[in-house]
């Protein structure tokens, strides 16, 4: 009996293997994800490794670590003798100021095996006051080949003579790169020390004889291996791509939640259409036990079959894509072969889909075998749920709604200087599976009351809408299956855009604040000359705003006579004025508004607020050495101030304290786009300064670029990721809507037998479908904007909260669109059907 | 007993004439309905009769406008159905005709009264208050209106199909073996309801069945055998359709 049992059940998953997959497609989508991160994460860290700028992997020891006395020059020449050493290259660097601009020399000996960059140019240096230079240094700088500029750095005081030899390439170029022998930067900057010196063991000697040998030559200095070095920067490097992975594992656990409530509802619709057979083979004898045995081991044949699908696709995919990658010319490492993540994902599928089977099929095995002699049509009616689904829904909800609490009590207080943020995300996570199957459990009594509301404008276009949201209400455990994955889905994805909006927010904010334009001139310290500031503003052809401000480090504030906060040096203090810059002018606040400022007003950066205890509205007085002026706190700003300025205040309050009134710097954009805007606003600088000393020249849209890409990088890899669980979302509505209209065929038989005409029925059972959608939707939003909110707090970055109402609004017609479209295909399957086969399907 | 009685068309509710149906092509084609001619007078109930196979259900189908004839011609209340479009069938079986199914096929999610009404709705038309009233007083729905089908027993269900052939004043009700899923006192309550509706209310009544016992409500039966004519018999009972049946069934 029970082998019977099984086999009616398997053989007729075996037969149709197309629904066996879209049972399990689900499952087969999230092996894929877990088994394709797996992937992407041995891919990401294997490039990271091998793609390692750092010490070459020939050098056998490394002398000299940071935080240590670093080697000095006479270390250097003691190594250098040390027999066995084949090669011993001294890494060290000097910051030097040329002209109007700045490079950072490093040493390298420009051929060999411990080499870092590679002559593409010219010939390498090889006497003190040679240089090469990185292709962006050349064009930043205006050097090439044979020019010779001046500059001082490192232990050397006074200008002195610098000529181009050659142009290297590099694995990094900032654009102020510039490279010479150790010996050569040693003798030009005045070094006494180095960082510390990479050393190659000749062929013929023993590394450990070596390094007894250099240790006693070099007391005291900290010796390790090339390889103990380049493990170590390499986990550096790893670590950042962990931590990436935290977020990344994080989407995947939500995207396998995801999966399990889909093959949850779309088993229990499944077993619902096979209700008949399973009553039948109940009424001939077969046991409970034998049916639920039945039906489970139909789900882990399903897992099996869709995990095993989902890991090979992703390795199949794993080794594809860093190929093509490769052959567009990007260095991407292949990933290894997994073999035991592979079967353990497989084996979690498996689970997966056994666990999740279980609810449907008790359920079902509870059929009663008087069910295969009465009529389908009555049998689909169960409206409410039962005792224990009440009970063990409000546990979970219980339970969701305590992990937030927890969630909430360990966020991030403002002055918490370290913050893990594993814990939280993961009671974060926790709280949302419970919330979801809570919603599972609940779902069906939701369903009304949310379709009461959401369904009324429908109900007055007419029979069919009513029809429509008759049906759907009139079946609120089907619907509250379908609507479940919807709001799973809208959940994820309100989540990446409200995540992704604050991100952005943020990432807008820090760079306003730190590169609030493309380029900065200041005077070190100094004024600027007015020759300066007049002809850059000179030059419109180049660039498109120039704003100068002064900015003085030593203000104060005080209370009356009292002196408030604890920094002795006093507040750097600038009068930018922010709403000039299109970055800075729609800056948000912490407290107050930046409309307010003016003569006597004065903006505080978030540290400085808190440092001298103001808030917005506080009155205080401003103090630079002995002149005071009275203000009033109309701004506390988030987090930095432009230019890293504490206070902002209003030129003529700078005049009454006695600040100069020369300039100190100046802000200019370019006004052409692209990196030739950039260099041609760079070259009207640089004729603007003209020789002006100590006069230096930022490009601070660089360091915008590099943070633009990272952010860009992080929203990205969140988009993939969640499109990836919205691709579990739709596949579980796609399929859900397909079996569901399946299951009704024979009411649709009745519909048509009645006078519904083929039109009719189609866009009932569409406007069915998109109603699924609208009530997941809904209860969609209602969890993700807090819960995103939450996620966002739990990150600990500080972002701000938003809610970006167009995005949220778009995504929900999208989804309910969406879901009508998922009901397309399967209504017009329906409305095909002539009444007379419909009425006659049996079930 | 007349066999190829012509068929009275002019005055029939509905009659069919030269009705073929093939089912499948070649070798296996089967001749569900092979010619057959025969017209169902107004306000007169009449019963289709036959073995499994004989073809009695096709031929309501085809009457009814579910299912579209090989070769021949459909007229309802002298309306060509034949070669119609979905559209227009659709209009006609929403507008002129009513239907009782033997597995009541009531939508499990709407109300008794929803149920009722469904046809109306579709065709964006108000029940008629009175008839409504007068329907669920004669079939004694008054206390079941805001129960669902899951909550009715099987003859009250049938009660509400009735009801939902008949709200709409159809000029047929084609009923489809409306008894045997009842058991024999709710299947004598169903059959004497459909006869009070053509003695009351004027209306016309096709119904397919196989049991003597319910053939012997109808004023007239029309037997089927192999798709074609097999007789007639008037006024019949009990006695004269099993007499009828056991004859026909002798003869194959």
């Amino acid at each position: 009996m029970r082998a019977t049992v099984l086999r009616t059940q398997t053989a007729a998953a075996a037969r149709r293997p197309g629904r066996l997959i879209l049972t399990g497609l689900a499952i087969l989508v999230a092996s894929f994800v877990v088994f394709g991160t797996v992937l992407v994460q041995q891919i990401t860290e294997r490039t990271v490794r091998d793609n390692l700028s750092g010490t070459p992997a020939v050098t056998d020891l490394v002398i000299g670590s940071p935080g240590e006395p670093p080697p000095t020059v006479a270390d250097v020449r003691q190594i250098r003798a040390v027999p066995g050493v084949a090669e011993a290259v001294a890494r060290a660097s000097a910051g030097i100021s040329v002209g109007e601009g700045y490079l950072n020399l490093q040493a390298d000996p420009g051929t060999g095996p411990l080499s870092t960059v590679r002559l593409i140019e010219g010939s390498y240096p090889d006497q003190p006051g040679e240089i090469a230079v990185t292709p962006r240094t050349a064009e930043r700088l205006g050097l090439s080949v044979g020019t010779t500029t001046s500059g001082t750095g490192g232990e050397l005081t006074a200008p002195a003579a610098l000529t181009v030899t050659g142009v290297v390439e590099t694995a990094a170029d900032a654009g102020y790169d510039a490279y010479a022998p150790d010996s050569a930067v040693i003798a030009w900057a005045r070094l006494t020390g180095v960082e510390r010196v990479d050393l190659r063991v000749s062929a013929d000697a023993s590394t450990e004889v070596v390094r007894q040998r250099v240790s006693a030559a070099v007391a005291g200095q900290p010796i390790r291996s090339g390889a103990e070095v380049r493990e170590a920067e390499a986990n550096a490097a790893a670590e950042e791509v962990g931590r990436l992975f935290i977020l990344v594992g994080m989407f995947v656990s939500i995207a396998v939640v995801a999966a399990a409530l889909v093959v949850t509802s779309t088993f229990r619709i499944v077993f619902a259409q096979r209700m008949r057979q399973l009553a039948l083979l109940r009424a001939v004898g077969a046991s409970r036990g034998t049916l639920v045995r039945a039906l489970t081991a139909e789900g882990a044949l399903t897992g099996l079959v869709a995990g095993v699908v989902g890991v090979v696709s992703a390795l199949a995919l794993g080794y594809a894509l860093p190929a093509v990658l490769r052959a567009t010319g990007r260095a991407v490492s292949a990933p290894g072969l997994p073999l035991a993540t592979a079967v353990l994902v497989v084996i979690g599928a498996v689970v997966l889909t056994v666990l999740a089977v279980l609810a449907p099929a008790l359920s079902a095995a509870r059929v009663s075998p008087l069910e295969a002699l009465r009529t389908a049509s009555t049998t689909a009616g169960r409206r409410g749920i039962g005792v224990l689904r009440l009970v063990g829904g409000l546990i979970l909800a219980i339970g969701a709604v305590l992990a937030a609490v927890a969630t909430i009590s360990q966020l991030p207080k403002p002055d918490q200087s370290s913050y893990d943020p594993a814990m939280p995300l993961l009671l974060l996570v926790g709280s949302g599976a419970l919330a979801f199957f809570a919603l599972v459990a609940l779902g069906p009594l939701l369903v009304r009351p949310v379709l009461a509301v959401v369904g009324w404008p429908l109900r007055q276009l007419g029979p069919l809408g009513r029809m429509s949201v008759g049906g759907i209400g009139g079946a609120p455990r089907r619907a509250a299956a379908v609507s479940v994955v919807v709001a799973l889905g809208t959940t994820l994805i309100s989540g990446v855009v409200i995540g992704g909006t604050s991100l952005q927010v943020l990432a807008d904010r820090e760079m306003a604040l730190a590169a609030p334009t493309d380029f900065e001139v200041t005077g070190n310290g100094a004024t600027l000359p007015p020759a300066v500031v007049s002809r850059a503003e000179a030059a419109h052809g180049a660039l498109a705003r120039v704003v100068p401000y002064r900015k003085v480090d030593d203000a104060t504030l005080l209370r009356g006579a009292d002196r408030l906060g604890a920094v002795e040096s006093g507040y750097p203090m600038s009068d930018l004025d922010v709403a000039v810059l299109p970055s800075t002018g729609d800056l948000d606040v912490a407290q107050g508004s930046l409309d307010d400022r003016g003569p006597g007003r004065i903006v505080l950066n978030s540290w400085v607020a808190r440092d001298a205890g103001l808030r917005a509205g506080d009155t205080a007085t401003l103090a630079v050495a002995t002149r005071r002026v009275d203000v009033r706190v109309v701004a506390v700003l988030p987090g930095d101030g432009p230019l890293h300025a504490g206070i902002l205040a209003d030129p003529a309050d700078l005049d009454r304290l006695g600040v100069p009134s020369a300039y100190t710097g100046l802000l200019a954009d370019a006004a052409g786009a692209g990196e030739d805007g950039r260099t041609a606003g760079v070259r009207a600088l640089r004729q603007a300064i003209a020789g002006s000393d100590g006069v230096g020249l930022t490009v601070l849209a660089d360091e915008r670029d590099r943070n633009d890409a990272l952010v860009r990088t992080l929203v990205w890899i969140a988009v993939g990721l969640v499109s990836l669980t919205v691709l579990i979302a739709v596949v579980g509505v796609g399929s859900t809507t397909a079996l569901s209209v399946v299951e009704r065929v024979r009411e649709s038989g009745l519909l048509r037998a009645i006078g519904l005409s083929r039109t009719g029925l189609r866009t009932m059972l569409t406007v069915e479908s998109g109603l699924y959608g609208l009530i997941g939707a809904s209860i969609g939003l209602v969890l993700g904007v807090p819960y995103a909110w939450l996620a966002v707090q739990a990150l600990g970055i500080a972002a701000p909260l938003t809610a970006p109402l167009l995005p949220l609004a778009g995504l929900f017609v999208v989804l309910v669109g969406l879901t009508a479209l998922a009901g397309v295909l399967p209504a017009r399957r329906a409305s095909r059907v002539s009444p007379v086969v419909a009425l006659g399907t049996d079930g | 007993m007349t066999t190829h009685a012509p068929p009275q068309t002019s005055h029939a509710a509905v009659a069919a004439v030269d009705l073929v149906k093939v089912y499948g092509s070649g070798e296996t084609a089967v001749r569900a309905l092979d010619g057959v001619s025969v017209g169902f007078g107004r306000a007169e109930f009449t019963a289709i009769m036959g073995s499994s196979g004989s073809g009695k259900s096709t031929l309501m189908h085809c009457l009814a406008g579910l299912d579209t004839a090989t070769s021949g011609r459909v007229l309802l209340g002298g309306t060509e159905l034949t070669g119609r479009s979905d559209r227009t069938l659709t209009r006609v079986r929403r507008e002129r005709i009513g239907f009782v199914f033997q597995s009541f096929n009531l939508l499990p999610q709407l109300t008794a009264a929803q149920n009722i009404t469904l046809p109306l709705d579709l065709a964006g038309r108000r029940p008629d208050a009175d008839l409504l009233a007068h329907l669920v007083r004669v079939l004694g729905l008054g206390d079941r209106l805001n129960h669902r089908p899951s909550e009715l027993s099987g003859g009250q269900q049938q009660r509400v199909a009735l009801a939902r052939a008949l709200v709409a004043r159809p000029e047929v009700v084609f009923a489809d073996e409306p008894t045997g899923n009842l058991d024999s006192r709710s299947g004598a309550e169903v059959l004497t309801i459909l006869r009070d509706s053509v003695r009351d209310l004027g209306q016309t009544v096709v119904m397919v069945t196989h049991d003597p016992i319910a053939a012997a409500y109808a004023d007239r039966v029309v037997l089927l055998a192999d798709g074609r004519l097999a007789g007639e018999i008037d006024k019949p009972d009990q006695v004269s359709v099993t007499d009828a049946l056991r004859e026909l069934a002798a003869r194959a």
